[in-house]
């Protein structure tokens, strides 16, 4: 019998025409040749099975097949197995491609808008010093730290990193030295003679405005101080208490929210109002979000507690919010370029200001190179005591006064920054305004009440119902 | 198309001339597509008592290719509650898949699952099973199982 199909052949009673059988293996199990020949096929193609296709299933045994399998054959089974291997590495290749093409174009983006940023926000002079305008004479590092710029930028308005923005920015070039083009090359070598080697690289100790450095370490604090103290006067101006619990923020992505929603201030304001006022739903507004729960809390027993308090803690993130958001942060180096410039104007009338500002004609003298004072310097002659003492002096230098390209620079970044600050303040302040002034809105809202002239009398609900109409007072109590 | 025709015509033939073995019982074989069987384990075990029932499809080209078996989920009968057997009844079992060959029946598949139910230790579904049976295709011949647990 054939285990395949299970048909039986007598041994006196042949079948015409007559069947091949075969017994290919070590166990009692025979097939007819044509149905063993068509299940090894047939699960030779199944990736299932395609392990035991030559195996016996009872006993294990390996069948052995013979066919004709010419040399031209095997070739080209060998052939076509290497040629798909290659389309493998091809497809691969190709798709990699692609994605990193995508990705290269981003980086490309990235990497202008960065540089676009530290020219407006350091100054020409300074950008062309630091960076110049063709991309063959940037620092190996500026290829990281550029692209770095945007995304710094951005995610130093979320709240977690409010206090970090552009801090590989800083660190790098504060430090780094004038970008060694051709031109500088020669003009350097012209006047060899002229700067000594002698001529330190860096700034005095302490030098106004402080180095960049400096500034860099000193912003974290400085904006924390700044928030915990405008927190207060927002209290104060809004008269709410500071909440106590815990901001649980969540997310709500609502992109399609076309609705243009009150500012909120309390639970009250729920958004039904259509003016021109778009919902705050940057995490700026957070402290709104702190402020509006004391706020409901308070106004608890008047009006009834709203769903709503449970959505004040959730930032709403509209189409329109998140461009403002991320439309603002990548604004930063451009604003702060216009408040410097509006700084520099004005200092023209005020020497106090330009003291502070530290304005300084742009600098006339070739830019000092680290390397080449190093060199001059006779270190194989000093003691190793006198080594640290000098390295730990430069440290030092470096970070109090700046390199000495900052030191006697027009100090852009500095009038930069601090117009940055004064338009910081400025904006907290128009939302503060802002607030306060929804908030005065809605507390003073009335009701207005017509007369009762053309009203069926008897429709109303009176105690003491008048004879004529017109008499009826506007009512305050029915 | 004959080839799997003669081919359950002899396993019926076989069914009702030698019987089917304890626990197993024909439900229907009026056609050479869908045939139902009941299974029950017997003796000691898990599911002592609980009676399912078991559909067996199969197309042109069996013994060549398995037949596509799963427990009947309906008002009468449920799955068993298995590691290896989803509540839409599906059932992962190698010889269903890599492990078909043609030495194999109805009756053996029937067999072995009925062993399968018997040395069951915990009665549990299987742990991708709401993810699976979200997406099941209608022929579970169309999954890739993966046969891991073997002793089960």
């Amino acid at each position: 019998m054939c285990y395949i199909c299970r048909e039986e052949e007598h041994h006196d009673q042949p079948v015409e025409p007559p069947v091949a059988w075969v017994h290919p293996c070590n166990c009692t199990l025979v097939a007819h040749e044509s149905c063993l020949l068509s299940w090894i096929q047939s699960s030779q193609q199944d990736a299932s099975r395609a392990p035991n296709a030559l195996k016996c299933p009872q006993c294990g045994t390996i069948y052995e097949l013979e066919s004709y399998n010419p040399r031209t054959l095997r070739f080209l089974n060998k052939l076509n197995s290497v040629v798909s291997m290659a389309g493998k590495v091809v497809t691969v290749a190709g798709v990699s491609c692609v994605i990193a093409s995508f990705g290269f174009g981003v980086y490309i983006i990235l990497t202008s808008y960065g540089a676009y940023a530290v020219q407006e926000f350091l100054g020409k002079e300074f950008f062309d010093l630091v960076l110049t305008e063709d991309p063959s004479n940037w620092p190996w590092h500026a290829f990281i730290n550029l692209p770095l710029v945007p995304v710094s930028l951005i995610i130093s308005r979320t709240p977690l990193f409010e206090g970090f923005p552009l801090v590989p920015l800083f660190l790098a070039w504060t430090t780094s030295p004038p970008v060694q083009t051709t031109e500088r090359l020669m003009t350097a070598r012209w006047r060899r003679a002229m700067t000594s080697g002698a001529d330190t690289p860096w700034g005095p100790l302490i030098n106004w405005p402080p180095s960049p450095l400096m500034v860099t370490f000193l912003y974290p604090f400085v904006t924390k101080l700044y928030r915990r103290y405008f927190r207060r006067f927002q209290h104060w101006v809004m008269g709410t208490e500071p909440s106590t619990g815990t901001t649980v923020r969540r997310y709500v992505w609502a992109l399609n929210d076309d609705r243009n929603l009150q500012v909120q201030v309390d639970v009250n304001a729920l958004p039904a109002r259509e003016e021109g006022q778009q919902q705050q739903g940057r995490p700026q507004g957070n402290e709104e979000q702190q402020e509006v729960d004391p706020n409901g809390e308070e106004q608890e027993a008047e009006l009834p507690q709203d769903p709503a308090a449970v959505a004040e803690r959730t930032i709403r993130v509209t189409s329109a919010s998140l461009g403002r958001f991320v439309g603002g942060a990548l604004l930063i180096p451009k604003i702060s370029n216009w408040m410097g410039a509006i700084l520099f104007r004005l200092s023209k009338y005020s020497p106090l200001l330009r003291r502070f500002l530290a304005i300084r004609p742009p600098r006339t003298g070739a830019p000092e190179v680290f390397g080449k004072w190093f060199d001059s310097q006779p270190w194989s002659q000093m003691s190793v005591a006198r080594q640290l003492g000098v390295g730990v002096h430069m440290a030092l230098s470096v970070v109090g006064g700046g390199t000495k390209t900052f030191a006697e620079c027009d100090p852009v970044w500095w009038r930069n920054s601090v117009g940055l600050g004064i338009f910081v303040l400025a904006k907290d302040c128009v939302n503060l305004l802002h607030l306060y002034l929804t908030k005065r809105e809605i507390e003073t809202r009335r009701v207005k009440s017509r007369s009762f002239e053309g009203v069926d009398i008897k429709e109303l609900d009176l105690l003491n119902p008048p004879q004529n109409p017109a008499a009826l007072p506007l009512p305050t109590v029915a | 198309m004959a080839v799997s025709s003669r081919r359950l015509q002899k396993e019926l033939t076989e069914i009702k001339t030698a019987g089917t073995p304890c626990g197993i019982t024909l439900l229907k074989a009026d056609d050479f597509q869908t045939w139902f069987l009941s299974l029950e384990v017997l003796g000691e075990s898990q599911y002592k008592g609980e009676v399912f029932a078991l559909m067996f499809r199969f197309d042109p080209q069996y013994p060549i290719s398995a037949p596509a078996v799963q427990f009947v989920v309906d008002d009468k009968y449920k799955a068993p509650l298995h590691p290896h057997v989803y509540s839409n009844g599906h059932i992962c079992a190698s010889i269903l898949g890599g492990e078909w060959s043609p030495v194999l029946s109805v009756i053996a598949v029937c067999i072995t699952l009925q062993s399968m139910l018997a040395s069951c230790k915990e009665k549990k579904r299987p742990p991708d099973n709401d993810r699976y049976v979200a997406h099941a295709p209608d022929n579970p011949k169309k999954t890739r199982f993966v046969y891991h647990d073997d002793e089960v």
